[in-house]
């Protein structure tokens, strides 16, 4: 068996609807266990690093731990220096990760991981900011408008805010790690946004992972509810720092509930550490006339998982599901569809896009499944990759399931490399050739962020796209 | 007045896979010289202009190629552009995607950047091409698409006579430079091109038809064969070409 089945003391377990929940997803993941190269829904991502042994589950007072741990063994006490931690500077025995080359310019004199809580992420767009570090809330809460409402999930908990709808958005049969997630189900948080609320900013998410050397195990679930004609956007934002040669593990589930005639944005940056394994499932479940809009970059993590799962419950919503990949080295990047119609004119539009280096492995799994009601309905879909090397590959599985007539779908896929009488044209200009490279995956990308909304998104997002991954 | 030689073509044999194109050629362009190189259909002419800027899939088998004395062929395609060779294209690529000024600013800098040149930021470059642009009939709006994507054939000329403009090449190629233009694109473009030619500039204008040598009147004109140069003269000979045609210097097959 894994390492992922631990016994650990989670808050809340003497609430029983809470307790049981947990156990459900527990007994279901041992039913499931790991996905292998057998399970249908994982045939491509192999996520082989998930049999480990040796995952580390963090106390809740790990901050203190943190701290204490790093001010004590650490041997680059360095103050005042501009590198903001990016130095690294190899194998002083501290556990982080050191050069000497100080291209910072610190002469050595840096204090690169003193673990101070720095929130400070350099979030380019004002947003109302809620912080983990290694899966763990950090108390800060923004101040907000009227009639919305952020609380940690175990807070909603106690107050049975969360029971109408928590584990009863997500699936966990043939979804393992929604079990596994809710089994251990205690961070994360709950987002509500009144009947009719519109939100001024994006809500940011961010998950900053310091894993060290250790391979640490994070679940987060969120809640997310959008009372009838309620506008809301969302922006989760996993990133790293320090130590990159941990294969930590960060497992996401997030359920959303779309009210009637509803809007939300959720935007994702999927920045993980190379070695890194990052799972998330978002559910979604819409009204009449709800709009949800998703994008989602990934360009970090080993392997990587973003599954989203919508289900169009009532006539009219509709749903557009967009995403970019961006990889190199040996990396798996996923991204695995399925969209339901299951009443008339419901709508959906899927546009994916990747960039494909190295040895690395693109996948789509793209699902659009027609309910016998769902009569006038649309479903389109299309996938296009890059690939900017022999060796790297992309697997792409769609799946329409009709059973209604009078609707319209369509799916499609293409796969090209960069266009070699483009790049001589740039470099007869004295365009340089990576440089010429950059500008025409930048231009490949360019239609599918271009999809994003909210412009001070879409900028972050397309700077995030050109620069390099991690090799 | 001692003339600086800028490019020097001595003996150059080259092929495309298995088949030779170029079959021992000769020239030298001097400083502020321009030059027509004319011939029949067939001639290898494309493929000598593609040599010097070394594209891809041209192999040279014997001779060499010098450019300000440095060894042309050892070079990367963007590093001959940077040390001032420009090839204006007789068909100029599209590149859907990337707006024709993001493309410009990437070139320009690269260049001023190899001579030492501050970047220009955007304020001035987009200055700059305003400028440039308006003499050659480029209106803001056209700069703002993508990289020759549903451009007239004039519209693609004035855009690479544009860029040659704008990168101040000490060398340019026109090869075919004249091709699906109408007359008063023509003289656009021929403008825009002499207003390069100040006797410090070189150009090598590769062509069929003596058409644009009216317009951009060559110090030499060579006639190109067969892979060589076989007859060289002043601008008369290309109005003698003109009225003869090229059966004289293509060999009976």
């Amino acid at each position: 068996m894994t390492g992922l089945l631990q016994d650990i003391k989670l808050f809340g377990e003497y609430i029983p609807w809470l307790q049981a929940l947990r156990n459900k997803g527990r007994d279901s993941f041992e039913e499931q266990g790991v996905p292998t190269a057998k399970t249908e829904a994982w045939k491509y991502t192999k996520p082989r690093d998930l049999n480990a042994d040796d995952f580390v589950f963090l106390p809740s007072n790990f901050l203190d731990e943190l701290r204490a741990e790093t001010t004590e063994a650490c041997c680059c006490h360095h103050e005042n220096c501009d590198c903001s931690g990016d130095c690294r500077h190899e194998d002083c025995g501290c556990g982080h990760h050191h050069d000497d080359s100080h291209e910072c310019g610190c002469g050595g004199e840096c204090h690169c991981h003193n673990h101070e809580l720095n929130l400070n992420y350099g979030i380019p767009f004002d947003a109302y900011q809620i912080h983990f570090v290694n899966g763990k809330f950090i108390p800060i809460f923004p101040a907000l408008p009227r009639g919305v409402e952020i609380i940690t999930l175990m807070e909603a908990v106690l107050i049975d805010e969360a029971k109408e709808h928590l584990g009863k958005i997500a699936e966990l049969d043939g979804y393992p790690f929604a079990a596994l997630n809710t089994a251990y189900m205690e961070e994360g948080i709950y987002i509500r946004i009144n009947k009719d609320v519109k939100l001024d900013k994006p809500i940011m998410l961010i998950n900053h992972t310091e894993a060290g050397s250790k391979n640490l195990f994070c679940n987060l679930r969120n809640l997310i509810v959008l009372e009838n004609g309620a506008e809301a956007e969302l922006v989760e934002w996993y990133k790293y720092a320090g130590a990159q040669k941990s294969r930590y593990f960060t497992n996401i589930v997030n359920e959303i509930v779309l009210g009637k005639n509803s809007r939300f944005n959720h935007y994702k940056l999927q920045d993980e550490a190379y070695k890194a394994n990052h799972v998330s499932l978002s559910f979604v479940k819409q009204k009449a006339e709800a709009e949800y809009r998703s994008f989602c970059l990934q360009k970090g993590a080993n392997i990587g998982r973003n599954e989203i799962k919508v289900r169009l419950t009532d006539e009219k919503a509709s749903a557009e599901v967009n995403a970019a990949y961006i990889m190199s080295g040996w990396a798996t990047l996923d991204t695995t569809t399925n969209i339901e119609h299951l009443a008339p004119q419901t709508f959906s539009e899927q546009l994916v896009k990747g960039v494909v280096n190295g040895d690395a492995r693109g996948v789509f799994q793209g699902k659009i499944h027609i309910a016998p009601d769902a009569v006038q309905t649309a479903g389109h879909q299309l996938h296009k990759a890059l690939l900017l090397s022999d060796t790297a590959e992309i697997d792409v599985k769609p799946e329409l399931e009709i059973f209604a007539d009078d609707v319209k779908c369509s799916h499609g896929a293409a796969s090209g490399e960069l266009d070699e009488r483009q790049l001589f044209y740039m470099q007869s200009r004295g365009i340089g050739r990576e440089e010429a490279k950059q500008i025409l995956i930048d231009a490949y990308l360019e239609d599918v962020i271009s999809k994003i909304q909210n412009e001070a998104v879409r900028n972050w997002i397309k700077s995030a796209a050109q620069t390099e991954p991690v090799k | 007045m001692s003339k600086t030689p800028l490019l020097e073509i001595e003996n150059l044999h080259a092929k495309v896979g298995d088949k030779e194109i170029i079959k021992g050629f000769n020239l030298t362009i001097n400083e502020g010289e321009v030059h027509a190189v004319m011939g029949p259909n067939g001639a290898g002419k494309s493929t000598l202009s593609n040599v010097i800027c070394g594209k891809p899939g041209y192999e040279i088998t014997s001779g060499s190629i010098r450019f300000k004395g440095k060894d042309l062929t050892k070079m990367s395609v963007e590093e001959r552009a940077r040390e001032g060779i420009f090839l204006c294209m007789q068909y100029p690529v599209e590149i859907p995607g990337v707006p024709t000024t993001t493309f410009l600013k990437h070139a320009v800098n690269a260049v001023r950047k190899h001579r030492n040149q501050p970047e220009l930021d955007t304020m001035e470059f987009v200055k700059m091409v305003r400028e440039e642009g308006k003499k050659l009939g480029i209106d803001a709006d056209m700069i703002k698409r993508p990289v020759n994507v549903g451009f007239s054939g004039g519209e693609k000329k004035r855009l690479e006579t544009l860029q040659m403009t704008v990168l101040k090449p000490c060398f340019s190629i026109l090869d075919e430079a004249d091709s699906g233009l109408d007359i008063d694109a023509l003289k656009v473009v021929s403008e825009g091109v002499n207003a390069l030619r100040d006797g410090q500039r070189s150009m090598l204008v590769i062509t069929h038809y003596q058409r644009l040598l009216n317009y951009v009147v060559p110090d030499f004109v060579h006639v190109y064969a067969d892979g060589r140069i076989v007859k060289s003269g002043d601008k008369n000979l290309a109005l003698e070409l003109e009225e003869k045609g090229y059966a004289e210097f293509v060999k009976e097959k």
